[in-house]
Order: C-alpha cells, then sequence, then structure tokens
C-alpha cells in the first residue's frame, strides 16, 4: 500500500520535523510513526475533516478584492510543526528579554532620549519615523510599558538558528488562529495527542485579560475592558470578536464610543452611557482619534487620546509603539538590550542593511540580487523585493525607488528558511514555515508556548502571508523524554 | 450591553424568525395545493400577492409557475425577503455579535447557511424542496433550544426574544390574511366546500393543529380558528401570546420608559377584537392595522435601545 509519506525529499534547507529524508528529529518520533501508519485515504479523510471544521466554526479571515471583501476560509495544513520544549525554554526568554528592551526603548523615546544622546542611533531615524508621534511625548504608560501585545516573526536558517525576523507592536494578529489551530487538531488527530506531551496554549485569552487588568487606571478597582475594532470589513474581525468572546470583553466600535467632559471614554449601553477602563485597540494609531491623527476617520473616538494622556483610560497597544516596529529601528535592537538591560540578545537579528547609510546602500545596490528588501512600514509582505527571485527589470526598478528614498528600506541576506512536512495535493512535501510567537507585558511578562506556524504554501515560495495565499499549521512545544 | 450588539442580535431573531416563517409558510402551502382539487382557483401566484412582491417578481421571471415561485421566495438573492436572503442576514448579524452568544448557536446558524447555500439548486422540484425546507425548519428550532439550554437569560436573550415575537406577531397576521384573502366573498361554490381544509393548513403554517384540538375543539371551524390565533395567550405562534413574550422581555430590560403601558395598550386592542361580528373586509383592515401597531412598537424599541442613524454606521438590513 502506497503511503502518502513515502517519497518525503527535505531539501537544502533545515526541516522542522527530520533529520534527513527518513530521519525525523528526537522530538518527531511519534508524529511520524503516526502519520507513516496511516494510509493516503485516511489522511484525505481527516484532511476534509479538519476543512468542514473550519468552515463550520466559521474561522475565516477577510480579503480583499475586486469583488468587494470576502470572508476565506482559514488556510490550514494538519500535519503539525514540532519545537522541543528545551530549545522553546530558550526562545521564550530570549522573546522576554526583546519585549522589555523594547519597551525601554519606547520609554525613553517618549521621554529622555537618552539611546540618541549616547549616540547609539542616529536622532534622523527617529525623527523621520512614521510612526514616531509626538502627540505621545511625555507621556508615562503604567508599567513604564507601551507595547503590550507584541508578535514577532521567527525564522530558522538551514544551521537551525533562529533569528527574529521582525517585532510587530502596532496591532500584530494571528493568535485566535494559533489557538483555533489547535482546536481543529484535536478534532481531527485526537488519539495522537493523548499520547504526546504537548503543552497547552488555551491560557492565551485568560492571561491577555489578565495584562489588560493590570494596565487600567490605578483608582480603578474592577476595570471595564473593550475591543476595539475597525469594524467587520476589516481582515482581521474574526479575530477582534474571538478575544472580545474569549475574554467575555466588550467588542465595540468607534461610534459606540464616546468621550465627555470629564475626558472619559464611555460606551453607549441599553443602560445609557457606560465608563470604559481600558481598550485594546485594533484601530492603527492614524485612525484612532480624529481631533488628533486623521481628521477624516471615522473609525476612531474624537478625544480619545485627550482621555488617554488625563490618564482615565488605558490603550493596548499604546499609540505611538509602533515606532519600535520600523524596520531600520529593528537593526539597533541588539544595542538596546545592550544598553537598557545591559545583557547580550539571546535571540540573534537577521544581519540588516541600512540604506540610509550610504556605505550599506552601496553595499545594497552591488549585491540586490542576492538580498531581500523590505520597506520600514509595511506590514503584510507587501512592498518587497526578493532579490533572487527577481527579474532584472524588477531589480532596476527597485534600485530607483531606494534611491528616491534610502531611509524607507532595509536590506537582508536571503535565508534558507526552515521546511516542515506539508500536505500539498496527494503528497506531503517540504514547505518553508515561519513562527509568530505572542508576548504580553504588562505588570508581568508572558509568552505563548509556540505560536502562530505560517506555512508557504506554493513550491519554494517564501512567502506566508494568508493574504497571498499562505496557509498555518498548529504548532506544538512538547517535552521529550531523554532515552 | 451595547446599543449596537443589542440591535444586531434584535435583527438577528428578526432574520431567523423570517426564515423559519417562510419555510412554514410555502410548505404548508404546497400541501394545501396537494389537497385541493385541480380547478380550484389558488395557484403559485397568490403566494407572490400574500408576500407583497408582485412588482420585484414579475422584474425577474414572466411566469408564476411553481418552479419560479419556489425559487424566487427561497432562494433568490435578487429578492431581499427570500429565505436564503433572510438566512444571510442572520448569518451575518450573528456574525457581528459572536461575542455575546454561545459558540455553539454560531455553528448551527453558520451550518445551516453552508447547507442552504450548498443546496439552492434542489429547491426547484417537489422532493428536494420538501428536504430543504424540513432541513431549515429543524435548524431554526434547534438554534432557539440552543440558545434556551445554553445561554443566559439576560439582556441579550431578551432582545432575541423582542425581536423573534414581533417578527412571529407580524408573520401570523399575515398568514392570517392569506386567509381572509382566500376566503373572498367572490371566491367559488366550489372553493367554499374545502374551507376547512383551509383552516387545518392555517393552523398546521402555525404548527398548532392539535393544540387547536385540545383547546377549542375538534371541529376545524373559521371564525374560531382566527380567534384562537388572534387572542390566545399560551399558543407559542398566536399574536395575543407573542404579545405577552414582549411585553416580559420588556419589563425586564432597563429604560423601558412607557412601553408597558404601550403593550397594555396593544394587548387590549388584540383582545377586543370579535372574530364572530367581523366581515371579511373588516378583518383586512384589522390585519393591517394590527401590522402598523407592531411596526410603531419597533420603532419604539429602536428609539429606546439602539443607536440613533448617525451614531450607528451599521444600518440593520431591513427589507
Amino acid at each position: 500500500m502506497s503511503r502518502i509519506w513515502d517519497n518525503y525529499q527535505t531539501d537544502v534547507s533545515y526541516d522542522e520535523l527530520m533529520f534527513s529524508s527518513f530521519q525525523p528529529r528526537q522530538g518527531s518520533h511519534s508524529l511520524c510513526q503516526y502519520l507513516n501508519a496511516l494510509t493516503r485515504e485516511s489522511i484525505e479523510k481527516r484532511k476534509i475533516a479538519a476543512e468542514l471544521a473550519i468552515l463550520e466554526m466559521g474561522i475565516s479571515f477577510t480579503v480583499y478584492s475586486d469583488e468587494g471583501n470576502i470572508d476565506r476560509a482559514w488556510p490550514f495544513d494538519i500535519i503539525p510543526r514540532i519545537i522541543e520544549a528545551d530549545e522553546w525554554r530558550f526562545i521564550e526568554k530570549g522573546l522576554k528579554q526583546r519585549l522589555r528592551a523594547l519597551n525601554c526603548f519606547l520609554n525613553d523615546v517618549y521621554d529622555k532620549q537618552e539611546f540618541i544622546k549616547e549616540g547609539l542611533i542616529p536622532s534622523e531615524i527617529i525623527n523621520s519615523s512614521k510612526n514616531f508621534r509626538h502627540q505621545c511625548v511625555g507621556m508615562k504608560p503604567r508599567h513604564n510599558v507601551w507595547a503590550n501585545i507584541c508578535g514577532s516573526d521567527l525564522v530558522r536558517d538551514k544551521d537551525g538558528t533562529m533569528y527574529v525576523l521582525e517585532d510587530n507592536l502596532r496591532v500584530p494578529s494571528g493568535v485566535s488562529y494559533m489557538l483555533e489551530n489547535r482546536v481543529i487538531t484535536k478534532r481531527v488527530f485526537p488519539e495522537l495527542l493523548e499520547n504526546i506531551d504537548i503543552l497547552p496554549i488555551d491560557d492565551y485569552p485568560a492571561q491577555l485579560y489578565e495584562m489588560l487588568c493590570s494596565i487600567a487606571p490605578v483608582q480603578v478597582s474592577s476595570p471595564q475592558i473593550v475591543v476595539l475594532t475597525p469594524g467587520i470589513y476589516n481582515s482581521a474581525y474574526f479575530e477582534h470578536a474571538f478575544l472580545a468572546q474569549q475574554m467575555g470583553a466588550r467588542l465595540v466600535e468607534g461610534s459606540d464610543l464616546v468621550v465627555e467632559e470629564d475626558e472619559c471614554v464611555y460606551m453607549r449601553t441599553i443602560e445609557g452611557l457606560t465608563k470604559v477602563d481600558v481598550i485594546y485597540r485594533r484601530i492603527d494609531d492614524e485612525f484612532l482619534d480624529p481631533e488628533v491623527f486623521r481628521k477624516d476617520s471615522i473609525l476612531g473616538v474624537p478625544g480619545l487620546m485627550r482621555a488617554w494622556r488625563a490618564g482615565n483610560v488605558a490603550l493596548a497597544n499604546a499609540p505611538g509603539a509602533g515606532v519600535a516596529d520600523d524596520k531600520v529601528v529593528y537593526a539597533y535592537v541588539p544595542e538596546m538590550i545592550r544598553f537598557y538591560l545591559n545583557e547580550e540578545a539571546l535571540l540573534p537579528n537577521v544581519p540588516t542593511y541600512l540604506c540610509a547609510e550610504p556605505e550599506q546602500l552601496h553595499y545594497v545596490m552591488q549585491h540586490l540580487d542576492e538580498l531581500v528588501v523590505k520597506p520600514a512600514n509595511e506590514s503584510g509582505g507587501y512592498g518587497m523585493l526578493i532579490g533572487p527571485q527577481a527579474t532584472s527589470k524588477q531589480l532596476a526598478a527597485f534600485r530607483e525607488v531606494m534611491k528616491k528614498n534610502p531611509r524607507n528600506y532595509i536590506a537582508q541576506p536571503t535565508l534558507s528558511i526552515s521546511t516542515s512536512p506539508t500536505l500539498c495535493n496527494d503528497k506531503v512535501e517540504p514547505r518553508h514555515v515561519d513562527l509568530r510567537p505572542f508576548i504580553l507585558q504588562g505588570e508581568d511578562i508572558f509568552v505563548t508556548a509556540g505560536g502562530l506556524t505560517r506555512v508557504a504554501m506554493k513550491k519554494g515560495s517564501l512567502v506566508v502571508n494568508s493574504s497571498q495565499g499562505g496557509g498555518s499549521k498548529d504548532t506544538w512545544i512538547i517535552n521529550v523524554e531523554k532515552r | 450591553m451595547l446599543s449596537r450588539s443589542a440591535e444586531r442580535i434584535y435583527w438577528l431573531a428578526r432574520y431567523l424568525e423570517r426564515t423559519e416563517n417562510s419555510a412554514r409558510l410555502i410548505s404548508v402551502y404546497m400541501n394545501l395545493l396537494l389537497d385541493l382539487p385541480k380547478g380550484v382557483e389558488m395557484g403559485w401566484p397568490q403566494l407572490i400577492r400574500i408576500n407583497g412582491c408582485e412588482a420585484l417578481f414579475y422584474e425577474h421571471y414572466k411566469a408564476a409557475s411553481e418552479r419560479n415561485v419556489a425559487k424566487f421566495l427561497l432562494v433568490d438573492n435578487d429578492n431581499p425577503i427570500s429565505l436564503y436572503s433572510s438566512l444571510s442576514f442572520a448569518r451575518e448579524n450573528m456574525r457581528t455579535t459572536r461575542e455575546l452568544l454561545p459558540d455553539e448557536a454560531w455553528e448551527q446558524v453558520n451550518e445551516m447557511y453552508l447547507f442552504a447555500k450548498n443546496n439552492l439548486d434542489t429547491v426547484t422540484n417537489r422532493r428536494g424542496r420538501v428536504l430543504f425546507l424540513n432541513e431549515i425548519m429543524e435548524g431554526c428550532q434547534r438554534f432557539t433550544g440552543l440558545l434556551s439550554g445554553y445561554m443566559s437569560h439576560n439582556h441579550p436573550y431578551r432582545f432575541i426574544r423582542l425581536g423573534r415575537n414581533i417578527e412571529r406577531a407580524d408573520m401570523s397576521s399575515r398568514i392570517l390574511e392569506l386567509a381572509t384573502l382566500l376566503l373572498s366573498e367572490s371566491r367559488s361554490h366550489e372553493m367554499r366546500q374545502y374551507e376547512s381544509i383551509l383552516w387545518m393548513n392555517i393552523l398546521q403554517t402555525l404548527n398548532a393543529l392539535l393544540m387547536y384540538r385540545q383547546h377549542v375543539g375538534s371541529r376545524v371551524k373559521g371564525d374560531d380558528v382566527l380567534n384562537y390565533l388572534l387572542r390566545d395567550t399560551a399558543l407559542p405562534r398566536a399574536i395575543g401570546c407573542c404579545i405577552h413574550e414582549i411585553d416580559d422581555a420588556i419589563r425586564l430590560l432597563p429604560n423601558h420608559d412607557a412601553l408597558p403601558e404601550k403593550l397594555a395598550e396593544l394587548d387590549k386592542y388584540v383582545q377586543s377584537i370579535d372574530t364572530q361580528k367581523t366581515t371579511q373586509y373588516q378583518l383586512r383592515s384589522i390585519l393591517d392595522d394590527l401590522q402598523s401597531r407592531l411596526a410603531d412598537l419597533h420603532n419604539d424599541i429602536s428609539e429606546n435601545w439602539f443607536l440613533s442613524q448617525e451614531q450607528s454606521q451599521f444600518q440593520a438590513m431591513e427589507s
């Protein structure tokens, strides 16, 4: 009988599950053995079961297309990705260290700017950052934390090293899909999960709730918490609703909130106006408050920034936190860790060339066909150039763009990102993956056990964003019994 | 509870009730046609007339054949009161209030929507249509059951009761209107012979035949049926009962203002209808009046608890 797994060929990259084509890594033995025993038919059945569960549970994301926006079923691959708990504990430490340093930096940027004064980062970088908000200068969020929710993207290179690719400190999304992926895996492989010691992840909503409570204005004992969404047409609306539901918080839109003369935020309820203490906002800075940012925005709440500055409401993440996920600022994170924490970074950055630096720009121009170039402030994989896959015409066009606005670009060597076995048509094939763990910082600091593994479904592709056809996998952090 | 959520959840309940009632009406109408001998002046065009959508129908179809009418009333996207449209609106309102409702209830509505979407083609033949309608009616009942078993009887639940019962009262009055239409003075002698079949089918549309027999008697007589369906306070689909349900829910909601008094007035009005003395023409105007009073009630509810138009970017998709 032919097995779906028979001809699995790992390529030149590091494979998350296998040492070589037929050698599972230490933590992956049970999974590989189990999958090996399944026939094509039973794998196919499980795949269909997963797809049906996703449809029925309504796990979707919204994509914009020519025909307006549509809900797409969440793309999911049933074969999980495994990380051993020992390694994970180290990564977890590194992520906490990183977010602490980033928050120290944010606090400093909007206050004394010692990091700049010490000459550790050119002041122009901060001043020209699209996400630096002068309106936030002098603010002191509770616990000195600006970025309360961080989604960092990790990738593994061919030698096995985990690199931080970027930090998302504005409104990172994906955590609901991480949780739902596990729910689906439990439905699809109930017998498998019984025998493997996987760290649970379902405490995230409780941790998020705790964190949000911890940043409420000091005088409030049992805070009223809301999730602020741009509305049903936003691509992450599913997640906003999911998190509100899981926390038992209200899901509000801008029009539900109002700032009264006492500079407090209220929501319009059937009982009248009810005070709001903590807002987990999923609206970008620019749209938060038309009094301060974009005047034409109807998504936000007029006066919200006044209420925040007066200390009457907490905003997570704090406005202005995005200055630290500028991809140019990213290059300075190891230095931040040294400066603020007096430690060495546990997780390395991907080597990064700053196009704003003439010498580095020169190098980038010369080696463009080996590099990945990214705009400093885009997300979702938009506006990137992948050198080795680009045509000479594309390369030339990008050279022009970069010359015009070098501050806006960074370049990185193309890593050979690790792969994970993925069900493709009727075969299991290696596909590139990344990982987005979520880190929460309020009074305490917390990291999810694993994160959202995204997978590039096209052969050889490095693009994992779901808006661009990427998929996802359940991620298992497992305790391995040492033999 | 947010005013916006209250509004969406209220509409969710209305649209689901409408979905269920559309299924009931068509299913019973099919049975009625099967019961009546060929040649009586009832047919599919009447169903379009009852729903008050003749103009829209003839924009899209030439003839009111069984196939066309079933398609138009059940699965047509262009028809905002088709069963599929109602179900889609219900799902959309639910998708945007998921944080207030049990997961199972969302999955139930979503599954029903997916079922309808995948089986749109089956309604053109009778066999397929029967299966389709049964699945929808059962699905709506499962939803109601899930909520009553899983959901706190809190404010959101009260708005569901409000929406459901306003829609239900309105639909029951429209179904009674159907009876008056069919009983027009000009009806043929032959048609008069089959009156009790007609009334039995009306009772069945509202799942009330058994209850009618238990409470009124086994003889199915027009006046008694009307009386029962208008004024009974224990039968879930009787208008009197819907009004009591609405009244219950309203009293438990904050800021109900003058609504309980208005409800008392409405109740008095319904209870004073004397079907023995009304002509068919009078009855029609009574039912029209009742419908406009229910519309007023909706406006009062909306004014009391929902966001005003300028506060709300989302306008409930009202047909």
